[in-house]
């Protein structure tokens, strides 16, 4: 008994009480998320919480944990790039309560904790491509006056982002389609806008009646493919190459290309004007002369790497959707098709990729098979 | 010199405590220090430390090829006469990826490389031939409570020197546009060209500018102006803008880091530079006057 208690004098004291204090604080605190009791996750119910949440208490207790807890969970609510949530969270902040009323207040941030809030809100706006309005810039005001900080934020992304939305040259509409085959028609469109002319086909596979796959295809030739590919040696087998990926925002389309051989090049040995032999001048940066890479060829599609046939996104990427969009090319005016040899170079993905559910396994590595 | 080029952090997190530094569960959050730069990588420490011995032998070893390039430099002061004027619709090429060395003058940098993040890359031949900058992109963050974003991935090539290690800048004076030939994956990718000055202030100097992939097979030549690029200081841009000093251009850099996770696939055939008599544009962004608590200085 004694040396208990000698013992309990000993101990130091400061130190269990303090992790007395976690240890109880742990147990005692029950978390409560209005989110995650949500039955379906949309945007309904996530406005629907932040209304709770502004009724519940006159005070608004812990607004500024709710707004972060609020965005961290955007996108599970499929919110993130909907503007009228985060107009929403900003109305949360109260209104007139955080305006600085004098300089210094002006000066060393008034309200430290709500700006950085504000702020992280409106970057987490930038990051989705939000672009905010005119209301909010009001909202934003009569919360943090206009020497707020998050003021500063809303200038500059209402400076920088008009001038970046639509510069990409290639268009892509703001929602993407949920469907696989209007997204390859997306990206099939826009690879071959290299050429005006393509034409882009939808086909099914039923057409075929040895196709196992039934699938769509989505296949775009142009004119002077048609052409290209009625020019080729019957000897020289063509070749399929793929799969590709192209990215449409997130979305990423697999495609696989026809490439045939590039057309011998003109010859012509003498070369009177040739310069590769004279001797750079020092200062010039870059070469004099020819390199090693090809000359510019006739057409576009005539590319240093093989002459590019065809394009085609097929609704599996399979080996047999690749013949029938073979056979199926030689149904649509290619009749060179039906005599010539073609091989399947279909690569592995990267093993650090894991494959979609749309797109069955392709792992086997440059499989030889010969059509027609 | 007050280092007004920062992050968004309005606070300053509290300096250490001797409560939390005893107890070693509770984590502590790093102090940032703001007040000025302590080095040119801003804390990401990539140096690999070799023993004294071993720098004199090395130094010694490279002394025959510092040498050689003295002397082409000094050959070159008596015999080459300056560049007066660009050919205009003739571009000159700056790194033409048509052979393995050239790729020796590039370094790829990811997040992982840090312990920030799990994308990885790597710059290598194509089948074609040419540079292919390709790996994959991953924006999930490391759960360490210290990361916030992640997902970066660039290629940047080596600081142009002079012999003796002497820190030189590339002068593209005569040139306005920038000519890249690329095939990309139909991501947009980002420019990144440093102006690193000799103050701290403008170590972080970078100009941006976005390069949009056709994707698919077909290779396409994107031609940028000098005038377009805008400012930014460690990935932020600036709101006092200025037009990049081209003859103080240290780096040049290609960087991907769109949010979104995939592979990603960019194959460089050139990049050089151009000047197109056509384009008169100095700079491409109109400036405000605004008031002075917003835009400092």
């Amino acid at each position: 008994m004694a040396t208990n208690i000698f013992r309990s004098f000993l101990r130091p004291r400061i130190k269990t009480s303090f992790f007395k204090r976690y240890e109880s604080s742990e147990k005692r605190v029950a978390i409560h998320d209005p989110f995650s009791n949500k039955p379906e996750k949309n945007k309904e119910s996530y406005l629907q919480v932040i209304k709770f949440f502004e009724g519940r208490d006159q005070r608004r207790r812990g607004h500024v944990e709710f707004i972060y807890a609020a965005l961290g969970r955007m996108k599970e609510f499929g919110v993130n790039n909907d503007l009228e949530a985060y107009k929403a969270l900003v109305d949360v902040l109260p209104k007139g309560k955080l305006v600085p009323t004098n300089i210094f207040q002006a000066e060393f941030l008034h309200y430290p904790k709500h700006q950085q809030c504000a702020v992280d809100l409106l970057e987490q706006m930038e990051n989705n491509g939000v672009m905010p309005d005119i209301e909010m810039e009001q909202m934003l005001l009569n919360t943090f006056g206009r020497r707020g900080i998050p003021l500063r934020k809303y200038w500059r992304m209402m400076y920088w982002m008009p001038k970046f939305k639509n510069l990409s040259p290639w268009y892509l509409p703001d929602k993407m389609p949920d469907d696989t085959l209007e997204l390859a028609k997306l990206a099939i469109q826009r690879i071959t806008s290299v050429d005006p002319d393509t034409n882009i086909n939808l086909w099914q596979t039923e057409e075929i009646e040895v196709a196992l796959d039934k699938t769509w295809i989505v296949s775009g030739q142009s004119r002077i493919q048609k052409l290209l590919l009625a020019e080729q040696p019957i000897e020289e087998p063509l070749v399929i190459k793929g799969p590709y990926y192209v990215y449409l925002r997130d979305q990423s389309v697999t495609y696989f290309t026809l490439l045939g051989k590039i057309r011998p090049e003109p010859k012509d040995d003498i070369d009177w004007d040739d310069v590769s032999k004279i001797e750079k001048p020092s200062g010039i940066p870059g070469f004099i002369g020819k390199t090693t890479l090809p000359s510019i060829k006739c057409t576009v599609h005539e590319q240093d790497d093989g002459t590019i046939l065809a394009i085609c996104a097929t609704g599996t990427s399979s080996r047999d959707s690749l013949l029938s969009w073979i056979r199926l090319l030689e149904k649509h005016d290619n009749p060179l098709l039906a005599n010539i040899p073609v091989i399947f170079t279909l690569l592995a993905p990267p093993s650090d990729v894991s494959l979609q559910e749309t797109q069955p396994a392709l792992q086997e590595e440059d499989n030889i098979e010969r059509a027609g | 010199m007050f280092d007004y080029r920062q992050f968004s952090v309005l606070r300053k997190t509290n300096g250490s405590r001797p409560l939390l530094q005893t107890h070693k569960h509770i984590i502590k959050i790093p102090e940032r220090f703001e007040f000025w730069e302590r080095d040119r990588k801003g804390g990401y420490n990539t140096k690999i430390k070799t023993a004294p011995l071993d720098n004199i032998k090395n130094g010694f070893r490279e002394l025959k090829y510092e040498l050689k390039l003295f002397a082409n430099e000094v050959k070159d002061y008596f015999t080459t006469d300056p560049l007066l004027l660009a050919r205009p619709g003739e571009t000159d090429l700056l790194w033409c990826f048509n052979s393995p060395d050239v790729l020796d003058k590039f370094v790829t940098t990811s997040d992982s490389d840090h312990n920030e993040g799990f994308s990885n890359c790597k710059l290598d031949m194509s089948p074609a031939g040419r540079a292919q900058f390709h790996g994959y992109l991953d924006t999930r963050i490391p759960k360490d409570g210290r990361i916030k974003k992640s997902g970066y991935c660039s290629m940047r090539s080596k600081r142009i020197r002079k012999s003796f290690k002497r820190d030189s800048t590339y002068d593209w004076n005569i040139y306005n546009t920038l000519v890249i030939k690329v095939r990309g994956d139909g991501r947009s990718y980002l420019l990144n060209i440093s102006c690193e000055g000799y103050y701290d202030l403008t170590w972080n100097d970078i100009y941006h500018y976005v390069l949009y992939t056709r994707g698919g097979p077909y290779w396409q030549i994107a031609k940028i102006p000098f005038s377009k690029f805008v400012l930014g200081a460690k990935g932020r841009l600036q709101d006092k803008q200025t037009r990049m000093r081209l003859d103080r251009i240290t780096h040049f850099g290609i960087a991907c880091g769109d949010r979104y996770d995939g592979v990603f696939n960019l194959e460089v055939e050139y990049i050089g530079l151009e000047y197109d008599p056509t384009h008169d544009e100095e700079f491409a962004y109109e400036m405000y006057k605004t008031e002075k608590f917003i835009v400092g200085v």
